[in-house]
């Protein structure tokens, strides 16, 4: 999975990026689609011009695991659910022994290799993904 | 008043039934078997996956039965290849998904052990069911808040079931929050 800690920033954005990476996008810059290292990006009132290929998703914690920071998440369609589960991990600093899915519905969850883009056709609404994450030790 | 949520027999024959109708309606061949001593659901055939390594076809073999003892259903499964060699807890494990590798590593073999299938009576790799309700507890409670019905069986096999190779169609998703 390509670089993720740039890509984490804090809402809202507050003009250009300082080349620090490819993150932020400002509602009236006209940024062209960072090179491929920002798959995920806080997502804020992006034109609808620059989302084909990324996909606005929101993210709703479940039972007793953290509440992300920023909820509303602009992502590269072709994101597999795996790589969306590593980044929130990474994000709310969950350590190896700590399972998190990711449920559509409230309930079901998508295989780790489905991506994100099939997802959105599927049950997105609205014009986004919403997306209930769980962490458990699920395991052992 | 308890803290987990766990699931009576006529409830996972109810989830079971649901899950069976949308699976005919797409033919991906789960069935319904009853015996006096177990209940259960087999996926026959249904999956065959081809190894990366080489030109090998395997084939999985997916049972969904209920424990009495941890009230929950309990994931049965085997592979083999197509001569009939049987996959070893080994293979098994070299097959589970990398994902969840880091977290089956730290005890694989408790997590996933060799039963005897209760009716079949042959040997199964089994998905231990101990931990079932610590995972399930969160999204049923989820639902219940906001009051709708969630397919146990649905939810609860969409999540192991990548564990050990089994990715139930998007469409189950669907068919679960219709069956209101």
């Amino acid at each position: 999975m390509a670089e993720q800690p740039e890509a984490v920033l804090p809402l809202p954005p507050s003009g250009a990026a300082d080349g620090e990476g490819p993150t932020d996008v400002s509602p009236g810059t006209a940024t062209p689609e960072p090179p491929s290292s920002a798959a995920v990006s806080p997502g804020t009132e992006e034109p609808a011009g620059d989302t084909k290929k990324k996909i606005d998703i929101l993210l709703k914690a479940v039972g007793d695991t953290p509440i992300m920071k920023t909820k509303k998440w602009a992502v590269e369609r072709t994101r597999t659910i795996q790589g969306l589960i590593d980044f929130i991990k990474k994000f709310l600093k969950l350590v190896a022994s700590e399972q998190l899915f990711i449920y559509v519905n409230q309930s079901f969850a998508p295989s780790p290799d489905q991506e994100v883009g099939t997802l959105y056709e599927c049950f997105g609404s609205d014009g986004k993904l919403v997306l209930h994450y769980c962490k458990s030790q699920a395991w052992g | 008043m308890e803290e987990d949520e766990f699931l009576g027999e006529k409830t996972f024959q109810h989830y079971c039934a649901e899950f069976i109708k949308h699976s005919q309606q797409i033919g991906d061949g789960w069935e319904w078997r009853t015996s006096k001593e177990a209940l259960e659901l087999p996926l026959d055939d249904s999956e065959v996956t081809e190894a990366t390594a080489a030109t090998e076809v395997i084939k999985y073999e997916y049972h969904v039965l209920y424990s009495c003892s941890y009230q929950v259903p309990v994931l049965y499964f085997r592979a083999s290849f197509l001569d009939g060699r049987p996959f070893s807890l080994k293979d098994i494990w070299e097959g589970v998904h990398e994902c969840y590798k880091t977290r089956l590593q730290q005890g694989p073999w408790d997590t996933i052990t060799q039963q005897e299938h209760p009716i079949l009576g042959q040997p199964f790799f089994v998905l231990h069911p101990c931990k079932t309700n610590e995972f399930m507890t969160p999204v049923l409670k989820n639902s219940r808040k906001i009051n709708r019905n969630v397919n146990y069986i649905t939810s609860w096999l969409s999540i192991v079931g990548p564990v050990v190779g089994l990715n139930l169609p998007l469409s189950y998703a669907r068919a679960a929050s219709q069956n209101e």
